[in-house]
């Protein structure tokens, strides 16, 4: 298990556990980022970690996205 | 017979639904490509089949959780004013993600009508959806619809008619099954009702989100029934020990299940979708280096065009370096201001021999031509340039572009205390800082959200622009000279916005950490000309009843100023006799510290007070001639007044609209008053340092 931060530009991974606060974390699962779902990390460099989930991107801050755990498949 | 219905229009940020309001009601609230756009609740009718249909468009919600502004807008809507008929808009192209807040609605509300837009891009996808199968699963009318090419709207309304009447029977609200949580709703769902507490819900809804952890919800049922309020937390509490999971993860998973299963059945991809330009353009744009270079050539290569079309620069100086000297005269001469320009002097004298030869040549004759015919074709001389940079504005939000530049953006803006996303507020800034100012709502962090409320208005809108350009030809002869000066400010706007929002960061609010981006990127599509269109009108027009106000506000009370003194009408053109000068010299002690000690600069900061294009105002009626380029030479401006009176107006406080957005957005009067003295400061700071290093270089 890894912080999705941690994954490469074309790195597919499945979400484990949303480390990051109740508020946050609803907000997250509500917009389809839930523990089991599948994504797939588009760009991670310097700014936001930006992902493909459920067929739409989500640009998601470096902080947040340490702090989401993934599976690596 | 006429009735009246309430329709409203609901759906996931960025589905469509401000697009479809202004389709059905030939409305042009503002669309644009990126989630969180609409932040107001705006209204609109229409009539069909004889029935009034009375149309409210809601801001986009990810969930009915009041997290935000815009949830909270939303859900007081639907729960407070129970609209006859609820259309939730979803999105063709991505029904497993916009399904969710139409089954959270579903859930809510009966009388509901699924709107599947965008079906124009879903088959240019290959994406097959099986309308018919929706609807019986959903059991409610699903209407296929494409807002933007106007397909389906026609059958939509017919759909809203029926439910509102009640023909298409629903025999009770959508049943999602939430599996573990199942027995613990039963249990809270029949306290509800047995007490009959919170009845504005549907008791198994209020049951579902008082486990959820609704914190909105049980505010309001603690106001009623304390005992019952702590029962349900109870209850809550067992739920999460007993099923050893968190009760809103179950809940919303239940919910994407269900949302899983109805999409794999009715939807086909008939073919795969080749690897599209969107993917392309996202390998620059979300670049680390090239993103961020990328996103600014783009604004800047915007304000070019702008430039271009207007002036005629550059095309007037690529003429005279190939020798072409008079054409690049006429080049600029007939540029699009340039012509109206010179229809307003012709109007302005005309009228004036006209009235002169029917006798009338006291005051009425001045006021006429200097203080009506004038303002008027000072603003209105404007409008293509206006009209042109809203253009261009218009499709660039139209294209996706935006929220690309905000990721690139997040990490410069990081050490300035913002995210990203406060690339929006200061990109609409350009074209009116009320408009900035009320976009902030869509900041999700509060803090944010106040600091870019209060800095936003440092960046030039369309009225400061038109000002500045008019300084900037007024004082330099050479159009290269006068972009530069232009562009400079625009380019220290933006500097002074992130310097101001960290200070503001560091010493009002004491956080400086930046709060984290958390954003949907939408794909890029081809602007629409419908949408820029409508970008364009409504802000154009808003612009034209503004000047209509501020002529016949300002310019009149400008011209009486200048007209008259103490000792009455001075027929003379004796002004520095006139009240105008003596308003004005109270203000020169200050003026003076920025190289303008001068009444006549002063009085415009003064009117200028109301709205920047006072400025322009005062100075052309000051010198009596429409052409407020012209006025402005005729007052004597030089290069280095021009500078220091180009900041100065700037800054030195935003117009009364942008204060009274102010109010409503940041509540709190002390925030509202540090913005003014801020931008007070900045502009002294500013244009007294070019004065005084100017004087000091012995340019002057
Ligand atoms: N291809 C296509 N694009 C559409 C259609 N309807 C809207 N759009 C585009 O979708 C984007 C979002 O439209 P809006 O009407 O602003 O969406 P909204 O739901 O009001 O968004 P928020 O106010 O942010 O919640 C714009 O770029 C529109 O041009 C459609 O039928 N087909
Ligand atoms: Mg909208």
């Amino acid at each position: 298990m890894i912080p999705l931060a941690f994954l490469m530009p074309g790195q597919r991974g499945r979400i484990v556990t949303l480390d990051v606060g109740r508020g946050k974390a609803r907000r997250l699962m509500e917009m389809g980022l839930l523990p089991g779902e599948f994504v797939e990390v588009i760009s991670n460099s310097v700014g936001p970690v930006v992902i493909r989930v459920r067929g739409m991107m989500l640009a998601i801050g470096r902080n947040v996205a340490s702090r989401i755990w993934v599976e690596v498949t | 017979m006429v009735r009246e219905i309430l329709v409203a229009i609901a759906g996931s940020p960025n589905v469509g639904k401000s697009t479809l309001f202004n389709r059905i009601t030939g409305g042009d609230v503002h669309v644009a490509n990126w989630p969180g756009v609409t932040l107001t609740r705006t209204e609109g009718y229409i009539e069909h089949h004889n029935v009034k249909i009375k149309v409210v468009d809601l801001p986009g919600t990810y969930s009915f959780s009041a997290q935000d502004i815009g949830e909270l807008i939303a859900r007081e809507f639907l729960v407070k004013e129970k609209p006859d008929v609820l259309v939730v808009v979803v999105d063709a192209t991505s029904l497993e993600k916009s399904l969710y807040l139409a089954v959270m609605a579903m859930e809510l509300y009966d009388r509901v009508v699924v709107a599947v837009n965008m079906i124009d891009a879903a088959s240019k996808r290959g994406l097959h959806i099986d309308f018919q199968g929706l609807k019986s699963r959903l059991g409610v009318p699903v209407v296929p619809i494409s807002a933007l090419k106007g397909i389906g709207v026609g059958v939509l309304l017919d759909r809203i008619l029926e439910v509102a009447e009640g023909k298409t029977i629903r025999r009770e609200s959508l049943k999602i099954d939430y599996d573990g949580l199942e027995p613990y709703i039963y249990e809270i769902a029949r306290h509800l009702r047995i007490k009959g507490a919170l009845k504005d819900y549907p008791p198994r809804w209020a049951a579902i989100r008082l486990l959820e952890g609704d914190d909105k919800i049980f505010e309001e049922l603690k106001k009623v029934d304390q005992d019952l309020a702590d029962y349900v937390r109870s209850v809550r509490e067992r739920a999460e020990i007993e099923l050893g999971e968190d009760p809103e993860k179950i809940a919303i998973g239940s919910r994407y299940m269900f949302i899983d299963d109805l999409v794999k059945s009715c939807v086909a991809r008939v073919r795969l979708a080749t690897p599209s330009l969107s993917e392309r353009l996202d390998k620059v744009m979300l670049h680390p280096i090239f993103g961020p270079i990328a996103a600014t050539f783009v604004i800047l290569a915007t304000f070019f065009l702008i430039f271009a079309v207007n002036t005629g620069f550059p095309l007037n100086i690529i003429l005279e370096h190939l020798g072409y000297g008079e054409l690049a005269g006429l080049v600029e001469e007939y540029s699009l201001s340039g012509v109206l320009g010179l229809m307003f002097d012709w109007l302005s004298t005309t009228v004036g021999g006209w009235m002169n030869s029917l006798g009338y040549n006291g005051w009425l004759t001045s006021l006429i031509t200097e203080g009506l015919i004038g303002s008027l074709g000072t603003l209105i001389s404007f409008v293509p340039l206006l009209l042109m940079a809203y253009i261009f504005l218009g499709a660039m939000q139209d294209s996706g572009l935006f929220p690309r530049a905000a990721v690139a953006y997040d990490n410069l803006f990081r050490r300035f205390g913002l995210s990203g996303r406060a690339f929006f507020p200061a990109a609409l800034g350009m074209g009116c800082s009320v408009a900035a100012v009320v976009s902030t709502r869509g900041i999700d962090d509060d803090r944010e959200r106040m600091v870019t409320a209060m800095t936003s208005p440092l960046i030039p809108c369309q009225a400061r622009l038109l000002v500045l350009l008019t300084i900037a030809s007024a004082a330099f002869a050479n159009p290269l000279h006068q972009s530069i000066l232009t562009v400079s400010i625009y380019i220290l706007s933006f500097i002074l916005y992130l310097l101001t929002s960290k200070l503001l960061n560091k010493y009002l609010f004491k956080v400086e950490h930046a709060p984290d981006l958390l954003m949907e990127l939408p794909p890029y599509h081809r602007p629409s000309l419908r949408v820029i269109w409508w970008y364009a009108r409504s802000n154009t027009e808003h612009f034209l009843r503004r000047a209509g106000l501020l002529i016949l506000g300002l310019g009149i009370a400008t011209w009486y100023l200048l007209n008259f003194g103490p000792s009455g009408f001075l027929s003379n053109g004796n002004i520095a006799g006139s009240y105008a000068a003596m308003l004005g010299r109270l203000l020169v002690p200050i003026t003076g510290l920025i190289g303008l000690p001068d009444w006549r600069y002063a009085l415009a900061f003064e009117v200028g007070f109301v709205a920047k294009e006072g400025l322009l105002i005062t100075f052309s009626s000051i010198a009596g001639v429409p052409d407020p380029i012209e006025a402005l030479k005729s007052i004597g401006i030089t290069p280095v007044k021009a500078i220091s009176l180009a900041l100065a107006m700037n800054y030195y406080v935003p117009c009364l609209a942008t204060v009274a957005a102010l109010f409503t957005e940041l509540r709190i009067g002390k925030y509202v008053i540090i913005t003014i003295l801020m931008e007070l400061g900045l502009a002294l700071i500013t244009a007294s340092l070019v004065y005084w290093s100017a004087l000091f270089l012995g340019f002057i």
